[in-house]
């Protein structure tokens, strides 16, 4: 008989991952996808973060855990809101920037508005994206 | 990159320009490696790195420096640097098919690894990329998004390359209506085709050409 398996998903709030600096956050996170959580977050890594997140996974990527998958549906900003974005962005740069230089400690940024998925990519086999949405295909 | 800035204003201030640090990213079998050989080929007479169905050949960066491109009345120097493939999961089964033994699938498997963490080190220190796409390829990749971002973060000129038109499958629109924001270039690297039209596009954005 075939034993059943089973897949977790667990949902994070904005708050929770609001609270924490961006390589805590990436950490967070990992450390479940790596467990064979697949995790989805409210809210969407910045582009930076997004880049580290994969960076930090072929770090960790072992026989047992090839990598991930991920997709994130992120709220188009418009007009003085967008600009508003880039605005926070660039003063989140030369924040972390100075915590490069002087070895402080990364200070909290808060999350993009939108949703993301990350998962194990021994579970989840595609993703198929459109602008608006996506679909996840799992093979356990 | 605020150093990079600096170095450009100081280099524009006395009438000098220092080559484009070309960067050729894209996600894994995309055909940047053939792409490179064809742009240094052109130019130089010399490929760059060797080209393989095997997933994560290059992981590497491969360089080609000084580069003197003259098209169509503009003159650029370039350092061509082709870069290992980006991908969010590298699992070194994948390569047991192709007949490699497990010890060596494991080793490439680290290889490629540290090539993707590299590669990303290397956003901070390009001046122009040419983000390359397979056409006959679902552009709406997580790897194509992120890197696309990163690039547009950074304020780094960016040409979207749809590589494999000579194929059937190509469709490069779907390329153009993913990514509408950015220039696309269609090309065959593997063919030459339109190869004439992405120099141009090098010319017009990148920054270091006069």
């Amino acid at each position: 008989m075939k034993e059943k398996m089973k897949l977790k998903f667990d949902f994070v709030s904005s708050a929770t991952l609001d609270d924490k600096t961006k390589d805590t956050r990436i950490s967070f996170i990992l450390n479940k996808v790596k467990d064979g959580t697949i995790v989805v977050t409210d809210g969407v890594l910045k582009p930076e973060e997004e880049i580290d997140l994969i960076k930090e996974t072929m770090r960790r990527v072992d026989d047992g855990f090839p990598g991930i998958e991920v997709a994130s549906l992120k709220k188009p900003m418009k007009g003085m809101m967008n600009v508003f974005e880039k605005m926070v962005d660039s003063k989140e740069r030369v924040q972390s920037l100075i915590a490069g230089l002087t070895g402080r400690p990364l200070e909290k940024t808060s999350m993009r508005t939108g949703l993301t998925l990350i998962g194990p990519a021994r579970y989840i086999k595609k993703i198929k994206k459109n602008p608006n949405s996506f679909s996840v295909l799992t093979e356990i | 990159m605020p150093l990079n800035r600096l170095f450009d204003w100081f280099y524009t201030l006395f009438g000098m320009r220092r080559s484009v640090r070309l960067g050729i990213y894209g996600s894994i079998n995309v055909g940047k490696t053939t792409l490179a050989n064809r742009i240094s080929k052109d130019w130089t007479g010399e490929e760059v790195g060797k080209v393989s169905p095997i997933p994560h050949e290059t992981r590497f960066i491969q360089k080609k420096e000084k580069i003197h491109i003259k098209h169509r009345g503009k003159n650029l120097t370039i350092n061509l640097l082709d870069m290992p493939g980006l991908a969010t999961k590298i699992d070194y089964r994948s390569f047991l098919k192709y007949g490699l033994s497990k010890k060596a699938a494991r080793q490439r498997a680290k290889e490629a690894t540290d090539g993707v963490i590299e590669a990303i080190k290397w956003l901070n220190n390009v001046d122009t990329v040419l983000a390359v796409m397979d056409a006959t390829e679902d552009p709406l990749t997580q790897i194509n998004i992120t890197l696309l971002g990163n690039l547009e973060a950074r304020n780094i000129p960016v040409i979207v390359v749809a590589n494999k038109i000579d194929k059937k499958k190509a469709d490069v629109d779907a390329i153009r209506e993913a990514f509408p924001q950015y220039p696309v270039v269609e090309v065959s690297a593997l063919k030459g085709k339109n190869i004439g039209q992405l120099y141009d596009a090098i010319a017009k954005y990148s920054k270091g050409a006069k």
